[in-house]
């Protein structure tokens, strides 16, 4: 079992967690990873333990490159968690993945879900944020071995669908 | 689908407590109330009560401490995890029950002290407790509460589909103005557009505080039982034509990695729920639309037909949806502004109307003696509605549905 505070939540990743210890152990490299079926050969981007496709439940991490497209987003203007209060207003963004975008179905994508970040890890600024804006993965150190995986702007014209909300004033 | 049970089940009592915001009581002392008043509204006693459904999320009491406290012995019990949508899924389950031979009568009930205990928003000590498993993958980016897991869904359909904070609005102005003609309710002021629009945001763009529903103390409760051991009960019957739950979209909990990401349960649950009642769109005379958010409302109306896609803006702020037009939809203010039940008390609001003995301000309204003046602080009875459909909510991949009547087919 590791557990690993961030913002004084207690995170929590014990020996035998299938589904997301891989994902943050490569995290903590600086790697982005989603599961790979062995026998279909199909991606996921939620790491279930078993392939949506074909039901095997053979799989290996599979490195991705990182780069996607914000496919939809919230901005918290008011959070209930105690200690992200002096963040707000901060966006979360819901990021497609460049790889297996429309596939196997139209509208499937490989969707994950991070906080969008400048450079120094600092929330970006609301009126940033859009859907169709293109993103890359960067690391968050948190712990020794633990890094959180959140998503920073990249100079890469708009992709696909766009559109953002009016920021109010103030 | 094998069985219908197209009006051979009937819902023969309701009852609730009050809706506050410090109940000072057990959710213990809330289920046995709730229960009691709905058996007396039935005309049953506990000796006649003999099946028990509850639904919760760790948060209630279950049915074998509240048996003892009414003095039911039930042949069937079952305490469900889960919120909203699971009222009409539970409905149908008391059903199947009943066929199966396990029981004869059921009591559905939800007990929670939703805003002195344990509120739904994951507010305060909760939201900073350890998590594991798939938390990881959003508690760290600060997404926790209800609004935050929909709002994927929701900005979304707001940028596919041109939906302002206005329409939204429209949906929270026509319940309020409901709830104003309801004593029970916790939110009686009428609001305006403006009202919503200028009231702080929670999550931009598709939530301002009055698009969010109440946090409320509170039991509910609904008798279901045979259309044949109803006869001799207190009110008319109010049958059951067909009900659906909790069906989903593709990829459940992980809906949005299939899509498309703006439709919900509904798509999928209302083409069932109409063949099993026989009925069409335009047969139901009132809908008890499930507004966690007034976004979710919005999304139903689509998904379950009642207009095309897109056009949820125009159906809500049509008109259709206010009392004295064509569909009203939750009449007794619902979760915006009765109070937050996880969907009961929508499907006992519906009971009444389609009784015809609303609780609203006029005086002869137990008896069915109603003016049908819909001015602030006075009538909410829909005149001569025979048809109704509940429309929960789980989640954008979680639906169910009941659509009841007064009448046979």
């Amino acid at each position: 079992m590791a557990n690993y505070n961030y913002r004084g939540i207690t995170l929590s990743i014990p020996e035998n967690d299938s589904e997301y210890k891989g994902y943050f152990e490569a995290a903590g490299e600086g790697r982005l990873v989603v599961k790979k079926c062995a026998d279909c050969g199909l991606l996921r981007g939620e790491p279930g333990p078993a392939c949506p496709w074909c039901t095997s439940i053979n799989w290996e991490w599979q490195q991705v490159s990182g780069k996607g497209t914000i496919y939809s987003y919230q901005v918290v203007a008011h959070t209930v968690i105690p200690s992200f209060r002096d963040l707000t207003p901060f966006a979360i963004v819901l990021v497609e993945l460049d790889e297996q975008r429309g596939q196997p179905d139209e509208f499937d994508g490989l969707r994950i879900t991070g906080n969008l970040v400048d450079a120094d890890f600092n929330m970006e600024k609301e009126e940033n944020v859009g859907i169709g804006k293109r993103v890359e993965a960067v690391f968050q150190p948190v712990e020794e071995g633990f890094m959180l995986p959140q998503w920073k702007l990249i100079d890469e014209p708009d992709q696909g669908f766009t559109w953002s909300h009016e920021v109010p004033e103030g | 689908m094998a069985g219908n049970p197209r009006d051979k089940y009937c819902i023969v009592g309701v009852g609730e407590t009050e809706y506050s915001r410090a109940s000072g009581r057990t959710t213990r002392a809330l289920g046995a109330e709730a229960i009691r008043n709905a058996m007396n509204d039935a005309g049953l006693t506990p000796d006649d009560v003999d099946g028990m459904l509850s639904y919760h999320g760790g948060d209630s009491t279950p049915s074998t401490s509240i048996q003892y406290d009414l003095g039911i012995r039930p042949n069937f019990y079952m305490d469900c995890s889960g919120g909203g949508s699971s009222t009409e899924a539970l409905v149908g389950l008391a059903i199947g029950a009943i066929e199966a031979g396990m029981c004869d009568v059921v009591a559905i009930f939800r007990s929670m002290n939703g805003y002195s205990s344990v509120r739904i928003g994951g507010t305060g000590a909760r939201a900073s407790a350890p998590i594991g498993g798939l938390d990881l993958m959003k508690r760290p980016y600060g997404l926790i509460s209800a609004v935050q897991q929909f709002s994927y869904t929701f900005t979304r359909h707001m940028a596919e589909y041109g939906v302002k904070s206005e329409d939204l609005a429209a949906i929270k102005v026509a319940h309020s103005n409901h709830a104003s003609n309801n004593p029970k309710a916790l939110m009686k002021h009428r609001v305006t557009v403006d009202d919503v629009m200028n009231s702080r945001w929670i999550i931009r763009p598709v939530a301002h505080l009055l698009d969010c529903c109440l946090e409320t103390d509170n039991a509910t409760c609904v008798i279901v039982t045979s259309a044949e051991r109803a006869k001799d009960l207190k009110h008319k019957p109010i049958y059951v034509k067909g009900v659906q739950g909790r069906g989903t979209k593709p990829g459940g909990d992980f809906h949005y990695q299939h899509g498309p990401i703006t439709r919900v349960a509904g798509h999928y649950v209302g083409p069932r729920v109409f063949d099993l009642a026989g009925v069409k769109h335009e047969d139901v005379d009132i809908t008890g639309c499930y507004d966690a958010f007034t976004y979710t409302v919005l999304l139903q109306f689509e998904d379950y037909g009642w207009c095309e896609k897109g056009e949820g803006k125009d159906y809500v702020t049509s008109g259709i949806i206010n009392l004295g037009g064509k569909r009203p939809n939750n009449l007794s203010g619902g979760h915006l502004c009765e109070g937050y039940t996880h969907g009961m008390n929508m499907v006992i609001e519906n009971v009444r109307q389609l009784r015809g003995t609303v609780d609203d301000y006029c005086p002869g309204a137990l008896e069915g003696d109603h003016t049908y003046d819909y001015a602030e602080g006075g009538c909410r009875q829909v005149k001569d509605a025979k048809i109704s459909m509940n429309m929960g909510w789980g989640t954008p991949a979680v639906g169910s549905s009941l659509i009841m009547g007064n009448v046979l087919s």
